[in-house]
């Protein structure tokens, strides 16, 4: 092991050589194929909706859950193999995706339990927009 | 410099750390879980807004179907080549990460050099569609506005933070703005940060140095910023 300044020197113990970048340079390839497929899937997705919508009858919230897996499938994909997450230990993956493990829980919470249970309601949204309600409600003149 | 077998290890004494990761790619890693909770927080408030103003909230593939020096009518076909764009310097980074674990420097040279242009078309891409959100189209909407103070009804074109022709509520706009713009201004200076970086590639300050990690640190901001482009497309763009 490399030892700088009484330290091991992870700088270099990252480095590797030309035989091996081969078969990186081969996996992130890979990734970056599999980015690219995902985003024209979404985009066609987007596009042609109204037609799926029409000709399946699927509804909006099965759109929604997929693009969400499909987003999380790309970040994934990009924390692990772009940023080398992957290639880090146990306990620095752990550190550092364990505080959205615990976002997300706190957010499906927040979503289907606290705010997303009222803020629907008429009588909340007059407090933050008294432009849009105007606009919304005013009587029509002429 | 460096040397095998240091008889008295200095710091906290334990030799190796538990993470097996340098300080400085470590905290860029701190940072980029902050500043990824900063993107969460505004995500989230897209989230209520959608669902607070569901009723008048319009659907982004109507709106972004604009694309340069053409008037077809192509649904997020711009964004979706904006998307590719980054995907596209996200990959040109992570080469030249991994040409600086081999010590590569005229490899590391070209792939920064590649990542930096694919930046800069990425923000100059966003100038254009801001351009044409404020800009708007020729026949405006029917807008309340507030003029000396009084509420008329009057078309309005383009949008603004208090108003705009795609919704009636300024929120829209609101959130456009904020949130492309907030990942705008990290992909601006992603590229500054990048062109640093290939300049001392370029200069051979790496070479001197004997590890090419600050690559990798930048690497790691410049993912984070592909990363980040990931969710706004789906939640603003795509949903």
């Amino acid at each position: 092991m490399e030892f700088q300044d009484g330290f091991p020197n992870y700088e270099v113990l990252a480095q590797h050589d030309n035989e091996a970048g081969i078969g990186v340079r081969k996996r992130l390839m890979n990734v970056f194929w599999l980015l690219l497929v995902i985003t024209l899937i979404e985009v066609a997705i987007g596009w042609f909706w109204n037609d799926i919508q029409h000709s399946t009858g699927l509804s909006k919230t099965w759109l929604i859950i997929g693009f969400i897996m499909f987003t999380l499938l790309k970040a994934g994909y990009i924390v692990m193999t772009f940023m080398h997450l992957g290639d880090e230990n146990k306990a620095m993956r752990w550190m550092i995706l364990g505080p959205y493990f615990a976002f997300i829980i706190y957010l499906i919470y927040m979503t289907a339990v606290t705010e997303g249970a009222y803020s629907g309601e008429p009588a909340h949204r007059n407090l933050l927009n008294p432009v849009t309600e105007m606009a919304k409600e005013a009587p029509a003149h002429h | 410099m460096s040397s095998h077998a240091v008889a008295k290890p200095q710091g906290w004494g334990g030799g190796t750390s538990p993470l097996a990761t340098s300080h400085g790619k470590l905290f860029m890693w701190f940072f980029l879980i902050s500043d990824a909770l900063t993107f969460s927080a505004l995500l989230v408030a897209l989230g209520f807004f959608r669902h607070k103003y569901a009723d008048v909230w319009p659907v982004s593939t109507d709106i972004f179907t604009h694309f340069p020096f053409t008037h077809a009518h192509l649904p997020l076909i711009y964004v979706g080549w904006m998307t590719f764009d980054l995907i596209l310097s996200s990959v040109t980074m992570v080469l030249a990460v991994e040409a600086g674990h081999r010590k590569d420097q005229k490899a590391v040279v070209l792939w920064m050099g590649l990542t930096v242009l694919g930046g800069a078309i990425f923000v100059g891409s966003q100038v254009w569609e801001w351009w044409i959100f404020i800009e708007g189209s020729v026949d405006g909407a029917m807008r309340w506005q507030l003029i000396d103070g009084q509420w008329v009804e009057k078309i309005f074109t383009g949008a603004n933070l208090q108003y705009n022709e795609y919704s009636v509520t300024p929120h829209y706009a609101n959130f456009f703005f904020c949130v492309t713009g907030f990942h705008g201004f990290h992909v601006f200076s992603g590229v500054v940060i990048n062109m640093v970086a290939f300049i001392m590639a370029y200069t051979g300050v790496f070479e001197r140095r004997g590890h090419y990690e600050f690559i990798e640190k930048v690497g790691l901001y410049w993912h984070f910023v592909d990363l980040v482009w990931v969710f706004v497309f789906t939640f603003f763009y795509l949903l």
